[in-house]
C-alpha cells in the first residue's frame, strides 16, 4: 500500500477494512469510511478532471457538496454513472472511476487547446460568431459544439435497481446534524415531539467532527455521538444519515433524498438504492450550516488548491493530508484552525492573511506554534499547470488595490478561505425573502413565509455558544407549541476560541500589465474577465450576467461562486450586493437521481392495468389485447396464423351471419338514483328523458357547455327513480365527475345520487341474427321475443341462478343484447354463453371487429367524438330536443355551429372498391392542386365492410349533407396514397335499422 | 452598431474585449411614443423589432417590469415546430419557421437554431391515426412530416424502451424533420439589440401601474417611472395578461397556470432531436450544453408562482423513464416554473380590442417560444396597420363568441388539464 | 404537494383531489334567456387574478364531494375551504 498522504493517528475511517478501487484504470487502496476523493488524495492523486469550456486541469477543491470540479464517471454495482461527485461518493469494493470530458486522458487532453486560445472564447462568444456562411452552422459549427457538450456519458442500460418512496408526517424536521441541528432536535425530542433529524453526510455532527471545541467537557465529536445515540433510543425520533433534504415546497412539504445502497458491499435485491421521503412537518428547522467561499486570485483553479475547511476535513475525518507544504490564504480566522491541524501532524504551513496584524485567541495560538504568518498578504497567482508548485504572493498596499512587493513561495497545496456563506437554499425555496447581512457579507434568511426557521451557521450564527443556545431554545419552543410540553433542559457549556472579524477582501487585484485568469465559477470556467465583459455589454441584471456568462449554472449550481460573482458585479456597477440581488434558489439542493424521483412506477407498472373478470379466458383463447386507457381489451382472438385484418373480418362476419360475443365490461357504468334522476338526465343529455318508461333504454348524447359532444351511451330506466347509465370506456371517470359537479355545485336542489358501478358489473354483448336464440337458452324461463323484449327494452332474469340484467341495445347494428351480471359471476356468464352458443356458431369478437361493425352502421365513436364535433357534425341533430334546455344548448347557436357549410359525417367508398382508405387521409377536390391544397374533410374511421366486401370509411366533410354522390380524393401523403372516393351515406348497412328491431 | 463576426471577435480579443459596445442602451423613458409595447419578453421584443424594420415605426418603447427576457422566453424548453393540424396554426407557424431559419443572420446574433427534428410518439393504432390526420394535414399545407413505424422509430431513438417490459409500447411516431430548438436567451437579446439599434427604447425595471383610456381610446400608460403618452399600446405579457387586463376592465378567455420544466446534469450527446411521449405528457431534448431538457404537465391549478411542486415533476419524469429507461440513472439538476397564459381553446390571441389603440397578444399556452418571430411579425403588422394580417386572422378574440375555435387538442375549456 | 382541507374529510394530500377551476363562475339558469355576452362570459371568460382566488376542488379519491377553496395564486397558501352550501 502506498497512501503516502495518509496520517496514522487521525481520521474516522476504518483502517481495519482496506478497499481496493480503480481510477483511470490504475488500482489504488483506501479504507472503509473514505470518500473517493479522500482515498485518491491519500494516494497523492490530485488531477482528476478537466473543466467544461477550456479543459483546464482540475483537482479537488472541497470535501462535500461544495465541490465544483471532481465529477467523475463512476462504475459500481455494474452500472456506470456520469457526473458523480467524488467528494460525496463513499468508497466501496469494486468501485472504478474515470475522468470525464477529456481525450485521450485527463493527463493529456487535446481539448486543452481551448485554454491556450481562451482569449478568443470569452463569455458569450458563440452568440457573436458561427453565423457565416449560413449552412456551416448546421453542417459544421453546431455538430462540433454538440460534440463538445456534456461531461460524463449516460449509460443506455436499463436501471434495474430499486427506488422507493415514503410519505412521512412529523412535528419537527431538522435538516442538518451539526451543533444547531443536534441541539434543536434534542430539545424538541425531550418535549415529546415527533422529530426527524436528517444528515446529508454519512457521519453525524457537521462541523463538530472537525472543529477543535468542547461541549460539556467532551470533544465536539464525542458530544455529537452522545446526543445521536440518545436520540436513536427515543421512540419519537427518526435519525437519518446519508439523507439530504433537497427541496422545500408548498404547505411545508419538504422532500428528502436518502442514499441506502451504493455504499453497501452486499445488498439483497429488495434493498433500495435510494429512497425519496415526502415529509410534511409542522415545523422545519434548517440547520444546514454554511459553505466556505474562496478568495479569487490568478489561476485559482489549479489542482492542489482547496478550501481551507475541506483541507481540515480531510485531516480530521479521513486522516489525509492534501499536501505537505501548505500555504494557507485567508481573510478570516477560521483558516487558522486548518493551520493548527497541519501543525499537529508535523506539517509547517505558511499563513497569508489579507488583514493587518491580528491577535485573536486563535491567531495567538497559531503564533505560539511558531507558524509563519504574513499579514496584509495575498496570493496573486498560483503557478503550476497540473498541480500547484508555488504561489506568487504580494504585500497589499493600504487600499488593497495593488502590491507593495512580491515574492514566490513554494508549496504543494493552497488552502483558501474567503469566509462563510450560510446555506440558505431551503429557506429561500420556502419563500423566505433573504436579507443581506454585511457583517458576514452574505445573505441570511429573513422573515419566514412558511413554518420554517433557520438556526446556527445557516442563519449566519458562527459561534458555537450562540448556536447551541439558539438550537436548544428554538428546538424547545417549536416543539412545545406542538406538544404543549415544556421539559426543562440545561444548555451545555461549550468552549471555543474567539474569532476576529473577517476582511471584506474577496478577490486579489491584478498587478499592472498582468492578465491572469481569475476564476469565479470553476466548472463552467467563468472568470472575472467574463463578468466584466457581460456588464460592459449591458447584461447588467444579475440574471443576465448569469445567463450570459453561465455563472452558477454548472452542476454545483454556484455553491462556491455565487457570492463572489455578486461582489464582482456590485463592485463594477458601484452598487452594494443587496442592490444587485441574487438569482433564485431552486430545488434540488444537489442533483438528485431521476430514478429516485420516479420510484416504483416503472416498466409495466408505469400505469395501473385494469382487467375485466373475463381477462383470463381471453388470454387462454389467444386474445391479442389493446390498451383502452388503463383497460386491456381483446382486440381479436387469433386463430392459427391469422393477421389482425383476417381475424377481425372473420369475427365481424360471424356476427353478421350468426352470433358473436364481446366483452363490454370496460364501458363506464353509473348508477343514478333519486326522485329527480330523470330530471338530471333531461338536463345532461340533449334529448328528452322525462317520459322514458320503466324497463326501457335510450341512447343519449351529452355536451360540454361549449356545445362540443362530450360523450354518448345508453341509459336505462330500471325503475321509476333508478337509472343505469353507460358511458364510453375512456370518458367514464370524466362523466361521473361531470354529473357530480352539476348535482353538487350547479343544481344542488336536485335530489339524486350517482355512483360508479363500472367495476361492479361484468358485461357481454351478444350480437347477430342468432343472438336471440342464444339468449333464449340462457334464460329459458324468460320471454325474450321481440314483443316481450323489443329494441331498447330491458328485463331482469336469472342466468342459471345468477341475477342478470338484459338490455336489448346494439352497437353493431345487428339484433343484439347486452347482459350484465355482478363481476364475480362474469366468467361464469361468459363461459356459459360460449357453451350454449356453440350450436349457433358463436365466436368471441374483439374491438377491431366491433369497430368494423359500428363503422359499417355509421355509429360514431372515439375518432368522431374528438372534442371538436357538435351533434350536427355527427348527424345526431335528431337527438336535440327543442322543448327543453340542457347543458351546452346555448352554445349550439353560435355562428360557426350553424353555418350552412358546416362539416358533417358521411360515408366514403373507394371508387375502385378495392383500395382501403388510410385513416387520417384528407379529402380534397383536386388531387394535384398546388400546396397548400385546400382540405374539405378527413377520414375518421376505416374498415373492410364485411357486409359489402369492399372498403368503407367514415369521414367528416365540409358541407357534407350536400356532398352525397360527389367524387373526391382521399390523400394521405404520409402513406403516399391517392384514392378516389365517392361520398355516400354514413349508414352503409341496414340503412333503415330493421335488424336491430328484428 | 458593431457587427458581430469571427473577425470582430478576434479583433476584440487583442484588446482584451474592452471595446465591445452595449448590446442595448438603458434610456430614460420619453414623454411620448408612437407605440408602447408592454412586456420585454420574446414577443414584445420581436414586435418592436418588426415595427421598426418592417413598418419603419421606431419611436417605440418597450416597457418591462423586470429585466428583458426574464419571463417565459427565459424559462421554456426551446422547442420550435410547425407540426399543427389546423390550417391557421400551420400557416402561422410555418411562416415563423422561415423567420427562424434566417434569424441568426438577420439579427447578427447567433440564436443557435438547431433543426434536429421532433418526433411525437404514438402508443396505439388510434394515436397513429390521429397523427396521420395531423401529418397529412401538414403535408397538404406544405410542411414536412413523416410517419414512422415502430422499427423506424427504433432506428431513430434506439435507447427508448423497445423491450417487453413496458406498459404502452411504441407503435410509431410523427416526425417533423425541420423542427428543432434554439438558444432561448439569445433570441431575446438578439431582437433587443437590433430593436435598440433602430431607435427603440428598451426600458427595464418599469412597471405598468395603469392606463389612460378615454372615450374608448388609448391615450397613454402610467408606469412606475412616470406617465407615458401614446396612441397605441401592444400588450405582450403572457403570464400576466389577466393582471393587466383587469387594469383595463377587461376579462379574457385566459387563465394563468404554472408549468414546470427541469434539466438533468449535462452528459455527452445521446439524444439528437426533440421527443414527445404519447402515453403521458412528457417531452425531452438535449441542449448543446448536454443537459436533458424535460417538461410535461401543468401543476394544475391557477398560479402566479414561478415554482411548482415535486409531484408534478415526479409525474413527468415517470413518463420520461417509461420512455427512456436510461434517464433513471441520470440526476435532475434544476427545476423551475413559468406562468402560462392558458387560453380556452389552446390557441393564442393576436388581435385588436374594443379599445381603440389597444392591441392584444396573449394566450400562448405552452407554445409561445416557437411563435416569437411570427407573433412579433404579425403583431407589428396589426399595430402598424390597425388591422390584422391574414396570418393572425384566426387568432381573434371574437372566436370565443362566434365559435370559430382552433382547438388542436380538443380538450375544451378545462385549461388545467391540457 | 398541496395540503388541502376537505370540508367533509379534513386535511388530505393534493393527490386525492382534482381541480375544478374558478369557483365564482355561475351557470346561467336553465330555460332563461341570456345574452350572448353573458353566455360567453360563463363559458370562456375568467379573471384568474394574482392573489386570493376562489376555486373548486373535487375530492375525487375520497368522499367525491365538490367544495370551494380560497387560495393565494401567488403563494399557493390556502386560507380556507368551504362546502358548496357555505359562504366563502
Amino acid at each position: 500500500m502506498s497512501q503516502e498522504f495518509r496520517l496514522n493517528n487521525e481520521g474516522l475511517i476504518n483502517r481495519k477494512k482496506e478497499i481496493i478501487f480503480s481510477f483511470n484504470g490504475k488500482k489504488y487502496t483506501g479504507y472503509e469510511g473514505d470518500t473517493l476523493a479522500s482515498a485518491l488524495l491519500a494516494n497523492g492523486v490530485h488531477l482528476v478532471s478537466r473543466s467544461f469550456k477550456y479543459h483546464r486541469p482540475r483537482g479537488f477543491f472541497g470535501a462535500g457538496v461544495d465541490e465544483p470540479n471532481a465529477k467523475l464517471q463512476v462504475t459500481m454495482n455494474g452500472y456506470s454513472e456520469p457526473n458523480v461527485n467524488a467528494t460525496e461518493i463513499e468508497l466501496v469494493k469494486g468501485l472504478s472511476a474515470n475522468s470525464q470530458n477529456c481525450w485521450p486522458s485527463v493527463n493529456f487532453d487535446v481539448g486543452a487547446i481551448n485554454n491556450f486560445l481562451n482569449r478568443f472564447f470569452p463569455a458569450g462568444f458563440y452568440y457573436k460568431t458561427f453565423m457565416w456562411p449560413k449552412s456551416f452552422w448546421y453542417k459544421i459549427y453546431e455538430p462540433f459544439i454538440r460534440k463538445a457538450a456534456g461531461l460524463g456519458v449516460a449509460s443506455v442500460e436499463k436501471d434495474n435497481e430499486r427506488y422507493e418512496h415514503k410519505y412521512e408526517y412529523c412535528d419537527l424536521l431538522v435538516a442538518g446534524s451539526g451543533p444547531a441541528g443536534l441541539s434543536s432536535a434534542f430539545a424538541a425530542a425531550k418535549n415529546g415531539a415527533k422529530v426527524i433529524l436528517a444528515e446529508d453526510k454519512p457521519r453525524f455532527g457537521g462541523t463538530l467532527l472537525t472543529d477543535d471545541v468542547t461541549i460539556d467537557n467532551l470533544s465536539g465529536k464525542d458530544w455529537a455521538d452522545k446526543i445521536i445515540s440518545e436520540l436513536k433510543e427515543m421512540p419519537n425520533v427518526v435519525v437519518k444519515n446519508r439523507s439530504q433534504v433537497f427541496g422545500y415546497y408548498d404547505h411545508n412539504m419538504t422532500v428528502m433524498f436518502e442514499r441506502i445502497g451504493d455504499h453497501l458491499e452486499q445488498k439483497s435485491k429488495f434493498t433500495p438504492r435510494q429512497r425519496l421521503w415526502y415529509i410534511r412537518a409542522k415545523e422545519v428547522l434548517l440547520s444546514t450550516g454554511s459553505i466556505e467561499r474562496p478568495i479569487v486570485f490568478g489561476n485559482n483553479d489549479t489542482p492542489g488548491i482547496f478550501l481551507s475547511a475541506a483541507a481540515k476535513e480531510y485531516i480530521k475525518v479521513y486522516g489525509v493530508l492534501v499536501g505537505k507544504k501548505p500555504v494557507i490564504f485567508t481573510n478570516n480566522d477560521s483558516a487558522y484552525e486548518t493551520a493548527l491541524e497541519f501543525k499537529k501532524n508535523g506539517i509547517n504551513p505558511i499563513v497569508l492573511d489579507t488583514r493587518e496584524e491580528q491577535n485573536s485567541q486563535l491567531v495567538q495560538d497559531v503564533k505560539n506554534q511558531n507558524i509563519t504568518i504574513k499579514f496584509s498578504h495575498a496570493i496573486i497567482v498560483a503557478n503550476g499547470y497540473k498541480k500547484v508548485n508555488s504561489v506568487l504572493v504580494g504585500k497589499l498596499n493600504k487600499n488593497k488595490t495593488d502590491y507593495e512587493k512580491t515574492e514566490i513561495i513554494e508549496c504543494d497545496c493552497v488552502c483558501v478561505s474567503g469566509f462563510w456563506t450560510p446555506t440558505v437554499h431551503l429557506a429561500s425555496q420556502s419563500g423566505n425573502k433573504l436579507s443581506y447581512n454585511d457583517k458576514i457579507d452574505a445573505f441570511v434568511p429573513d422573515k419566514s413565509k412558511q413554518s420554517e426557521k433557520s438556526i446556527g451557521a445557516a442563519n449566519g450564527t458562527f459561534t458555537l455558544k450562540e448556536t447551541i443556545e439558539n438550537g436548544f431554545k428554538i428546538g424547545s419552543e417549536a416543539s412545545s407549541r406542538i406538544t404543549k410540553k415544556n421539559n426543562p433542559i440545561t444548555i451545555p457549556k461549550s468552549n471555543e476560541l474567539n474569532h476576529n472579524p473577517h476582511d471584506k477582501f474577496w478577490c486579489s487585484p491584478l498587478p499592472k500589465g498582468k492578465n491572469y485568469k481569475r476564476f469565479v465559477d470553476f466548472q463552467n470556467d467563468v472568470a472575472v474577465s467574463d463578468i466584466e465583459i457581460a456588464l460592459k455589454e449591458g447584461y447588467r441584471s444579475i440574471e443576465h450576467v448569469k445567463r450570459y456568462t453561465t455563472l452558477g449554472m454548472a452542476t454545483d449550481q454556484g455553491r462556491t461562486s455565487n457570492l463572489n460573482g455578486l461582489q464582482l458585479v456590485a463592485n463594477i456597477e458601484k452598487k452594494i450586493v443587496p442592490q444587485v440581488g441574487h438569482t433564485t434558489f431552486r430545488p434540488p439542493f444537489t442533483p438528485i437521481t431521476i430514478g429516485a424521483i420516479v420510484g416504483r412506477e416503472i416498466g409495466k407498472e408505469f400505469m395501473p392495468t385494469r382487467k375485466t373478470p373475463m381477462h383470463d379466458w381471453h388470454e387462454k383463447n389467444n386474445a391479442v389485447f389493446v390498451d383502452a386507457g388503463a383497460w386491456k381489451r381483446p382486440r381479436y382472438y387469433k386463430q392459427g396464423n391469422e393477421t389482425l385484418s383476417e381475424a377481425s373480418r372473420r369475427e365481424a362476419k360471424n356476427v353478421r351471419d350468426y352470433v358473436g360475443i364481446c366483452d363490454v365490461t370496460t364501458l363506464g357504468k353509473i348508477d343514478i338514483k333519486g326522485p329527480d334522476a330523470a330530471e338530471l338526465l333531461n338536463r345532461v343529455y340533449t334529448n328528452a328523458w322525462l317520459k322514458l318508461p320503466v324497463g326501457k333504454a335510450r341512447y343519449g348524447v351529452m355536451l360540454r357547455e361549449d356545445g362540443i359532444v362530450m360523450d354518448d351511451g345508453t341509459t336505462t330506466r330500471i325503475s321509476e327513480n333508478h337509472f343505469h347509465m353507460t358511458t364510453t370506456t375512456l370518458q367514464a371517470a370524466n362523466v361521473l365527475s361531470h354529473l357530480e359537479y352539476y348535482l353538487q355545485v350547479v343544481w344542488p336542489e336536485l335530489n339524486v345520487n350517482v355512483l360508479s358501478t363500472t367495476e361492479q358489473w361484468a358485461g357481454l354483448s351478444l350480437a347477430g341474427p342468432k343472438s336471440r336464440d342464444v339468449l333464449a337458452k340462457l334464460f329459458p324461463n324468460l320471454n325474450v321475443s321481440n314483443e316481450a323484449l323489443p329494441f331498447m327494452g330491458y328485463v331482469e332474469g336469472s342466468l342459471f341462478g345468477v341475477e342478470a340484467r338484459i338490455f336489448r341495445i346494439s352497437f353493431s347494428g345487428e339484433l343484439a343484447f347486452e347482459i350484465n351480471v355482478k363481476s364475480d359471476h362474469g366468467i361464469f356468464m361468459w363461459e356459459k354463453t360460449m357453451e350454449i352458443g356453440k350450436e349457433f356458431n358463436i365466436q368471441p369478437y374483439g374491438t377491431e371487429a366491433l369497430s368494423t361493425l359500428r363503422i359499417e352502421m355509421g355509429h360514431v365513436a372515439g375518432p368522431e367524438l374528438d372534442g371538436r364535433t357538435i351533434p350536427y357534425d355527427l348527424s345526431l341533430e335528431g337527438l336535440i330536443s327543442n322543448n327543453k334546455d340542457f347543458i351546452g344548448k346555448r352554445s349550439l347557436g353560435r355562428e360557426a355551429f350553424k353555418s350552412d357549410s358546416r362539416q358533417k359525417i358521411v360515408g366514403l367508398i373507394p371508387v375502385d372498391k378495392k383500395s382501403s382508405i388510410p385513416e387520417g387521409s384528407h379529402l380534397v377536390e383536386n388531387k394535384d392542386a398546388k400546396l397548400p391544397n385546400p382540405k374539405i374533410g378527413y377520414v375518421s374511421s376505416s374498415c373492410w365492410s364485411v357486409e359489402n366486401n369492399n372498403p368503407f370509411s367514415l369521414g367528416i366533410l365540409k358541407n357534407g349533407k350536400n356532398m352525397i354522390g360527389k367524387k373526391l380524393f382521399a390523400l394521405s401523403p404520409l402513406k403516399n396514397t391517392v384514392i378516389e372516393v365517392e361520398v355516400i351515406s354514413s349508414h352503409y348497412v341496414d340503412h333503415e335499422g330493421k335488424r336491430v328491431r328484428s | 452598431m458593431q457587427k458581430y463576426s469571427i473577425f470582430s471577435l478576434i479583433k476584440n480579443a487583442f484588446s482584451n474585449h474592452q471595446n465591445w459596445d452595449l448590446a442595448w442602451k438603458d434610456p430614460t423613458p420619453k414623454k411620448e411614443y408612437d407605440v408602447v409595447i408592454i412586456g420585454g419578453g420574446g414577443h414584445g421584443l420581436a414586435t418592436a423589432y418588426y415595427l421598426a424594420k418592417e413598418h419603419k415605426i421606431t419611436n417605440v418603447a418597450i416597457i418591462e417590469k423586470g429585466w428583458i427576457g426574464g419571463g417565459n422566453i427565459g424559462r421554456n424548453t426551446t422547442i420550435i415546430r410547425s407540426n399543427f393540424m389546423f390550417d391557421e396554426n400551420a400557416a402561422f407557424n410555418e411562416f415563423g419557421m422561415n423567420l427562424w431559419r434566417n434569424m441568426s443572420q438577420e439579427l447578427n446574433f447567433n440564436v443557435m437554431f438547431s433543426p434536429r427534428g421532433i418526433i411525437n410518439l404514438a402508443h396505439s393504432d388510434a394515436q397513429m391515426n390521429t397523427y396521420a390526420r395531423r401529418g397529412n394535414s401538414m403535408r397538404l399545407n406544405g410542411i414536412d412530416a413523416v410517419l414512422l413505424n415502430r422499427e423506424e422509430v427504433k432506428k431513430m431513438i434506439p435507447m427508448a424502451d423497445f423491450s417487453d417490459d413496458v406498459r404502452y409500447p411504441i407503435f410509431g411516431g410523427l416526425v417533423q424533420p425541420s423542427a428543432g430548438t434554439a438558444r432561448h436567451d439569445a433570441v431575446a437579446w438578439g431582437y433587443a439589440r437590433q430593436a435598440d439599434s433602430m431607435g427603440v427604447d428598451i426600458i427595464q425595471n418599469c412597471e405598468v401601474t395603469g392606463f389612460d383610456v378615454s372615450a374608448g381610446k388609448i391615450n397613454g400608460v402610467r408606469t412606475s417611472r412616470g406617465d407615458i403618452k401614446t396612441k397605441k399600446i401592444g400588450l405582450c405579457v403572457a403570464g400576466s395578461t389577466n393582471i393587466l387586463a383587469e387594469k383595463l376592465n377587461m376579462t379574457l378567455p385566459i387563465e394563468a397556470h404554472v408549468l414546470q420544466a427541469c434539466v438533468s446534469e449535462p452528459v455527452k450527446p445521446i439524444l439528437d432531436g426533440v421527443v414527445t411521449f404519447g402515453a403521458g405528457h412528457f417531452y425531452i431534448s438535449q441542449s448543446d450544453k448536454g443537459e436533458m431538457v424535460m417538461g410535461g404537465d401543468l401543476d394544475g391549478y391557477n398560479s402566479y408562482a414561478q415554482k411548482g411542486n415535486l409531484p408534478t415533476i415526479q409525474h413527468v419524469l415517470t413518463g420520461g423513464v417509461a420512455l427512456f429507461p436510461f434517464l433513471s440513472r441520470l440526476k435532475m439538476l434544476r427545476t423551475w416554473g413559468g406562468i402560462m397564459d392558458m387560453s380556452m381553446d389552446g390557441s393564442p390571441i393576436i388581435d385588436k380590442t374594443h379599445i381603440d389603440g389597444l392591441y392584444l397578444n396573449c394566450g400562448w399556452c405552452y407554445g409561445g417560444f416557437k411563435s416569437v418571430p411570427s407573433s412579433g411579425w404579425t403583431f407589428a403588422h396589426t399595430i402598424a396597420q390597425n388591422r390584422v394580417h391574414e396570418l393572425n386572422s384566426g387568432y381573434s378574440l371574437s372566436r370565443f363568441s362566434n365559435g370559430y375555435l382552433i382547438d388542436e387538442k380538443g380538450l375544451g375549456t378545462k385549461t388545467w388539464i391540457s | 404537494m398541496l395540503n388541502i382541507k376537505c370540508p367533509y374529510c379534513g386535511d388530505r394530500a393534493q393527490k386525492e383531489f382534482a381541480y375544478g377551476g374558478d369557483g365564482t363562475v355561475k351557470r346561467p339558469e336553465l330555460n332563461k334567456e341570456v345574452s350572448n355576452k353573458e353566455w360567453d362570459d360563463f363559458v370562456y371568460m375568467r379573471k384568474s387574478l394574482r392573489g386570493k382566488h376562489i376555486e373548486l376542488w373535487h375530492h375525487i379519491s375520497g368522499c367525491r364531494q365538490w367544495f370551494r377553496a380560497q387560495r393565494d395564486t401567488a403563494t399557493h397558501e390556502i386560507f380556507k375551504t368551504a362546502k358548496i352550501s357555505e359562504e366563502i
